[in-house]
């Protein structure tokens, strides 16, 4: 049941004037859990064992602290279980496979079995939500929440729970405490982002999806050309459909009057890899930082310690991506590249030479190019790709021009949005136009398929 | 202004909870009153766009017209065609393939051949390509709506019961044709298992006019594709030059090879009846009846003439016991009938199809039978 299905549409038809009717009363947060397990349950029913064991557990892990002091065994115990029902049920196969592959070339003749079990939807996402609360008040940074109910309604509220954003205890929590007041703007305003989040998913996404699929199913068909289009139609692909999901998520939260946090932040007009991973993934980005970075010792402890903890943290996200060596090598390449501009990025010269638009385009670039060991489906594919761009002819790519005309016109508003002919775009009737175009767009030209979201399988 | 760069700043999760959250990252944001306005145009535009639609694209059935072939599911426009005969025509031929004539030219279908013997244009063909009875149930139910107080001819094809699978009563899933007009949720079709959203989908779309328009212009103008499968189709075409506002001209061939089954080399068949009792594609057919019925329409039902040349084995007695089964049900009920005997065994392309001559002498057939006669010639 993904937002941009029909099914969603019924169940929120459901939920939504339910939830607007017992909203004062203490009928509230049941109904919200209710709804969000009946959603998670949509997926596959045994997916709710999980989700309430490890609810379950942080909630009686904070509970012990409180009593007993917060002491890190305890916090251990949250994060050891937490880490091991991730690496159970998403790592298991990569790391049998891996160790099946070194036994083999050992020369040992015994394989591991492979604990053959899938990943259940939203896992990566909700654990690392669970996790923060136990370590945040581990830290002494939030108070306990005494409510069991509470509790799993901020660990399973449904517009985030598959994909995001990340929240933490210390925004959504008080939300959930108080009755939310929910004006008209703030229905609207969630309207609004929703078909945002829907035109970017359905119109963009699915849409630059076909080409790419093709492309990149097998690439030793392709030149350079189609090779090059394809990462470049890749790149918005993800962001469209990650951030259509984002603002799809944020808009449902927002008229049931709470506020998730901003995920993505027009990722590609950065002027610098920091700068990327500052509006890329926000909550994602942030986790890591506080939760890994810095108990590393962030930046701390000289430039080699600050560089070891940058690249660690970002091979870490890589693997948080997937269970695949791509993954790990697109946080590896991440983390060089950072390594090579954040010296750059420090000088006078970049800062007040380098003309913004170019900064832009070099940032944009690199993240384009590391894309390509994210979308592939092996390394060899990855170096297949990388070669043949570099060394293939220059065969006609039969890339959709209406595909690179909506890119480059979301590409051109962005650059408009953060320029000073923002005031342009915030005029009524181009606002308006806007949404009608969208809307208009969508009825008559969207496809009919129902793609799933790319991040739906982190 | 200069971002900050997250291996530098410092841990947010100690950053105060009652900072506010940002809106989003662009300037598409819109008031109540705002989103009132694009409403009330949206919705306006969404009742107006395929009536404007209409008076655009020009449809003029010549007579004998036939829906192209490749508009077979364009339903939007089967129900232009259908409020088009119904103001032109005296009777409406529906059906399947055999009354749209898969085997033959335009000017060799069954309503051809009975314009013919009236000596005017009398019947329109509005027989559908591959529309069995679960499917034409739902087109005459959503799309056929303007069929009210007028004569019909309704063909009911035995072939859609000549096994469990053309039945639908299959378990296993299997791609039928026509899925959208088939029932999405009850009955039960045992062997459809589109998702949940597909199916929502098809229902919503009966309702919304502007959501069938919109198939109709994927279907007319985009080769049966959404834009974007069209436009990976040509890559560095203008989508808006495809809209040319011309519909494909009346199918005026045949479809296959004119020849028959015996010359084809098409053996004899076996097929497995299902009970009339338990047959799918029946009650469904029955369904049709009554809907027409209700709406005031003379319903005249022509059986056949099924193929029985190809028939062995136990399957001929079957599917004799089972005619009879549907003449009882149709004399209970009150419903004019004609079952033709079998044509001539060289008049088949195959189980249920007739070619031209096969065609023509069904045609002189019911010119002759006396219920047809009093139902359908004789004048209102």
């Amino acid at each position: 049941m993904l937002f941009h299905t029909w099914p969603f549409v019924l169940f929120f038809l459901i939920v939504y004037p339910t939830y607007l009717a017992v909203k004062g009363t203490r009928f509230r947060l049941p109904w919200l859990l209710t709804a969000s397990y009946f959603f998670y349950a949509c997926f596959n029913p045994l997916y709710l064992i999980l989700i309430a064991y490890s609810t379950l557990l942080d909630y009686t892990v904070v509970a012990i602290m409180e009593k007993r002091g917060r002491r890190k065994i305890w916090l251990l115990i949250s994060i050891l279980n937490n880490l091991a029902l991730l690496s159970l049920f998403k790592y298991g196969g990569f790391v049998t496979e891996n160790l099946n592959a070194l036994l083999s070339s050992l020369g040992i003749p015994y394989a591991i079995p492979a604990p053959g079990l899938f990943l259940p939807v939203g896992l990566s996402f909700y654990i690392f939500q669970s996790m923060s609360y136990t370590i945040d008040y581990y830290r002494g940074n939030i108070e306990r929440e005494k409510s069991l109910i509470r509790y799993a309604t901020f660990v399973s509220l449904f517009p985030r729970l598959l994909m995001g954003p990340i929240e933490r205890a210390r925004n959504l929590l008080p939300q959930l405490h108080k009755g939310p007041k929910i004006s008209k703007q703030d229905i609207t305003d969630g309207l609004s982002l929703f078909v945002v989040g829907f035109f970017k998913k359905v119109a963009l996404a699915d849409y630059l999806a076909l080409y790419v699929d093709k492309v990149y199913a097998a690439p030793g068909e392709y030149q350079s050309p189609a090779l090059i289009l394809a990462t470049f139609l890749f790149c918005w692909q993800i962001y469209f459909d990650f951030s259509g999901y984002t603002d799809m998520a944020r808009g449902i939260a927002r008229m049931m009057g709470l506020r998730l946090m901003l995920n993505f932040n027009n990722p590609y007009l950065a002027t610098g890899l920091g700068d990327f991973w500052s509006r890329w993934h926000i909550s994602l980005s942030s986790w890591f930082k506080d939760y890994v970075y810095i108990p590393l010792g962030g930046n701390r402890k000289g430039t080699f310690n600050t560089y070891k903890n940058m690249f660690l943290t970002m091979v870490i996200s890589g693997l948080w991506h997937g269970a695949a060596w791509t993954f790990i090598i697109w946080g590896a390449v991440h983390a060089l590249g950072r390594f090579l501009t954040r010296g750059l990025e420090r000088t006078s010269f970049y800062r007040d030479k380098v003309p913004k638009i170019a900064k832009q385009l070099f940032v944009f670039g690199f993240v384009t190019f590391a894309w390509i060991f994210f979308r592939a489906e092996s390394i060899s594919d990855a170096w297949i790709i990388i070669t043949r761009i570099f060394s293939s002819g220059l065969a006609n790519p039969y890339c959709p021009l209406l595909a690179l005309a909506l890119i480059f016109t979301v590409w051109l508003y962005q650059f408009a949005y953060e320029s000073r002919l923002k005031w342009l775009l915030e005029a009524r009737a181009v606002r308006i136009g806007i949404v009608v175009l969208m809307v208009l767009y969508l009825a008559i030209f969207a496809p009919s398929s129902e793609q799933p979201f790319i991040y739906l399988q982190f | 202004m200069q971002k900050k760069d997250i291996t530098e700043i410092q841990d947010s999760s100690r950053v105060p909870s009652n900072v506010e959250v940002p809106y989003g990252s662009n300037c598409v944001r819109l008031s109540p009153r705002e989103w009132l306005i694009i409403g009330i145009f949206v919705s306006a535009l969404f009742y107006s766009m395929p009536m404007l639609w209409e008076r655009i694209e020009r449809f003029e059935p010549a007579p004998d017209y036939r829906l192209p072939y490749e508009l077979s599911s364009d339903y939007w426009l089967y129900d232009r065609y259908c409020r088009w005969a119904c103001s032109r025509y005296e009777t409406l031929v529906i059906g399947d393939s055999v009354v749209w004539g898969h085997f033959v030219s335009r000017d060799n279908t069954l309503s051809y051949h009975l314009n013919k013997n009236a000596g005017r244009n009398q019947f329109a063909n509005l027989g559908v390509d591959g529309i069995h009875p679960a499917a034409l149930a739902g087109l005459l139910k959503y799309y056929g709506r303007d069929i009210k107080g007028t004569k019909v001819v309704l063909h009911f094809n035995p072939l859609w019961m000549s096994s469990k699978k053309h039945d639908l009563q299959i378990d296993k899933e299997f791609h039928f044709n026509h899925p959208k007009l088939v029932p999405q949720f009850t009955p039960d079709i045992p062997c459809y298992k589109d998702s949940y959203s597909k199916r929502m989908s098809a229902v919503v779309e009966r309702y919304v006019t502007f959501l069938s328009w919109t198939s109709h212009l994927k279907i007319t103008y985009f080769e049966s594709m959404d834009l974007s499968a069209w436009t990976l189709e040509h890559p560095y075409e203008n989508p808006l030059k495809a809209v040319t506002l011309k519909l494909p001209a009346s199918e005026n061939d045949a479809q296959s090879e004119r020849i028959s089954w015996k010359e084809k080399g098409t053996p004899r068949q076996d097929f497995q009846w299902v009970e009339l009792g338990t047959s799918l594609q029946w009650s469904f057919f029955q369904r049709s009846i009554e809907m027409l019925k209700e709406k005031d329409n003379t319903v005249f039902v022509l059986v056949g003439p099924f193929n029985e040349h190809m028939l062995k084995g136990k399957s001929i007695n079957t599917y004799r016991r089972m005619k009879s089964e549907i003449e009882t049900w149709l004399q209970q009920n009150n419903v004019s009938y004609y079952m033709p005997p079998a044509l001539p065994g060289e008049l088949y392309r195959d189980a249920s199809h007739p070619l031209s001559e096969g065609y023509a002498m069904l045609a002189k057939q019911l010119f002759e039978n006396k219920s047809f006669r009093s139902s359908i010639l004789h004048s209102k």
